[in-house]
């Protein structure tokens, strides 16, 4: 993992802007944890409501069933003439959406401003008009049972691909991005110290040879010094070395 | 009538009603049924009834509904057993009988010609004991218009239909408000001939009659409250006959809560007793398993008065009773059913016991 990081020149630029990336990718890693967690807190709750829903819906499900039976034993058969008698849908479901950090979840909603009365009241005139009317509104609350929870069940299968979606990013700024990024930072770092040290060296050798350089000369101007104070004494005799004459 | 003949008339069938009145479903059968766990027990206890022929070969898992049906099959079975051996004048009370199912199946069958459904499909839906032999060709009317003046005034209930209704009023009027006016003319017609077939059957009829009757008020008059039906109309409805008829009508027609309804009754007798411990109005919401309405006790006299109309001879009132009696006894086999199949045991006894 260490090797692993971006392709750059170790350069004092580059390493300014990667550090840069490295605090913006730190700020997009705490906000996007802040989210996920929040989208967390609301798929818990959620997930609260829809088992509560849930058992809930069995019992009133129950209910709105028996309803019927009951009607069945009074009035017998009157699916027909409530099928035919419906011209216009009474119930109405609206979709809203609402805005959970940035997520767009769909919230189904009954819609009230149709209400109306229904259209097959008289059914039943002669007979069980009573249980008609109750089983109606049995079903009517079995029917917005289900609309709210097909809400918070389109709700929680939207958060959990979110919730999934922002962890796994969360993860990869943890894990990857933010590594490599460390990663180019100190290799960036690195080869500045290497150039810093070799230039280091560099200096010191160039000093070292302008040192030579000038105890050399420095030894040559004292001996042309010292040359200059102790002349040699001239042998003339020494220098003129006559031919040897034989006799 | 004449008692000397009767049984030379009706004898055997009044004989064989009897018999199908001995195969009700008696209270020790019923607390039997109401034991059952799963529907192949309530299934194995009818076999010891007079359904079991038509259950045998239904395969195990029963619906309620088919249980429905196949009880409604062996009711037809009977009664249609005693339609074909009747001879005037049984045979026209019989026919008197099944014009109720008519008047339904044809509402039926207007209300499919209302929103142009495809009326053959209808056919199968309609009450086997309302079949006349006109009503296939009900299927071919595709106008309303076509449906009264060419079907209807050769059914069995055009008279019924032209005291009351114009071809204007089959498209205008509510389809419930034609249903309930047709039968409301068929109580008065079919009152008006039993009142003409001398006693015992004139008295005892008029006893189930006018009990139906002041049913079709009360329950009309509890129905109509909220509704978009008016006064005058709601007046209209009630048959012009029953106890309640003249006065307590007049009454009835005016008031606005189930409260005034109550109190107005409360001045007979016979619906005194009746409202004790009922929970009147649709809103109380039933969740008691002892909540009795008004509708159980009604049923309760009417079951009452059928079962009193075996107590004499010679009367054609039998008939009546019997089909009356089986038809409740299905709907609380088909309760007892309900009860089972969803589990909702506190409820079970909420059937009106016949025997």
């Amino acid at each position: 993992m260490a090797a692993v990081r971006d392709n750059v020149f170790p350069t004092r630029m580059n390493l300014t802007t990667t550090k840069t990336r490295l605090k913006g990718a730190e700020t997009g890693h705490s906000l996007l944890k802040r989210k996920s967690e929040a989208l967390t807190t609301r798929f818990r709750a959620i997930v609260r409501k829809i088992e509560d829903a849930k058992l809930k819906m069995g019992k009133v499900m129950q209910n709105a069933s028996f309803s019927l039976a009951e009607v069945a034993y009074i009035t017998g058969d009157i699916s027909y003439q409530v099928r035919e008698s419906a011209k216009h849908a009474t119930f109405r479901v609206s979709a809203k959406q609402e805005n959970v950090s940035g997520v767009l979840l769909p919230a189904f909603e009954r819609d009230t401003r149709m209400g109306g009365g229904s259209q097959f009241e008289l059914t039943g005139l002669g007979r069980g008009g009573q249980q008609i009317q109750k089983a109606r509104a049995v079903y009517m609350t079995a029917v917005e049972m289900l609309v709210e929870l097909a809400s918070l069940q389109t709700a929680f299968v939207i958060l959990d691909e979110v919730i999934k979606l922002t962890n796994r990013r969360v993860n990869a700024i943890e894990y990857v991005i933010i590594p490599r990024i460390e990663n180019t930072i100190s290799y960036i770092n690195s080869e500045l110290d290497e150039q810093d040290r070799e230039e280091f060296y560099r200096l010191k050798k160039i000093q070292g040879k302008k040192k030579e350089r000038a105890a050399v000369a420095q030894r040559e101007t004292d001996a042309k010094a010292t040359a200059r104070h102790e002349m040699p004494v001239r042998d003339i005799l020494a220098e003129q070395v006559d031919e040897d004459i034989i006799f | 009538m004449n008692e000397i003949y009767f049984n030379a008339y009706a004898g055997y069938l009044e004989g064989v009603v009897r018999g199908y009145r001995d195969g009700l479903i008696t209270a020790p059968q019923y607390l039997n049924l109401t034991q059952c766990e799963t529907m192949d027990d309530l299934k194995l206890q009818l076999a010891t009834t007079d359904y079991a022929s038509f259950l045998q070969n239904e395969p195990s898992p029963m619906s309620t509904s088919t249980l429905s049906a196949r009880c409604t099959d062996a009711l037809v079975a009977e009664f249609q057993y005693l339609q074909q051996n009747a001879a005037e004048p049984i045979s026209k009370f019989l026919d008197y009988i099944t014009y109720g199912y008519m008047i339904d199946n044809v509402i039926l069958l207007i209300t499919g010609t209302l929103h142009e459904r495809d009326t053959h499909d209808l056919l199968e839906k309609c009450h086997p004991l309302g079949f006349f032999d006109t009503m296939p060709a009900l299927c071919v009317a595709t106008t309303v218009q076509d449906l009264y003046s060419t079907v209807l005034v050769d059914s069995p209930l055009a008279g019924y239909f032209r005291e009351c209704l114009s071809a204007e009023d089959l498209n205008e009027l509510n389809i419930e408000i034609i249903r309930n006016t047709l039968h409301k003319a068929y109580l008065e017609d079919f009152y008006a001939y039993c009142q003409s077939l001398g006693e015992p059957t004139a008295s005892i009829m008029s006893n189930i009659l006018k009990l139906e009757a002041d049913r079709r008020t009360v329950n009309i008059t509890i129905n109509s409250f909220g509704t978009e039906l008016s006064k005058d109309d709601r007046a209209k409805l009630y048959p012009r006959l029953g106890n309640m008829y003249p006065e307590a009508q007049t009454r009835l027609a005016r008031v606005d809560d189930i409260d005034q309804v109550k109190a107005i009754l409360e001045q007979y007798s016979e619906y005194k007793a009746m409202l004790v411990g009922v929970s009147l109005g649709a809103s109380s919401g039933g969740t008691g398993a002892n909540d009795v309405t008004l509708e159980d006790r009604f049923f309760a006299r009417e079951v009452q008065f059928n079962k009193d109309s075996f107590e004499q001879q010679f009367h054609y009132g039998v008939f009546y009773s019997w089909l009356r009696l089986k038809e409740q006894e299905i709907r609380n086999v088909v309760w007892v059913a309900e009860c089972i199949s969803q589990q909702q045991k506190d409820k079970i006894n909420n059937y009106t016991s016949i025997y």
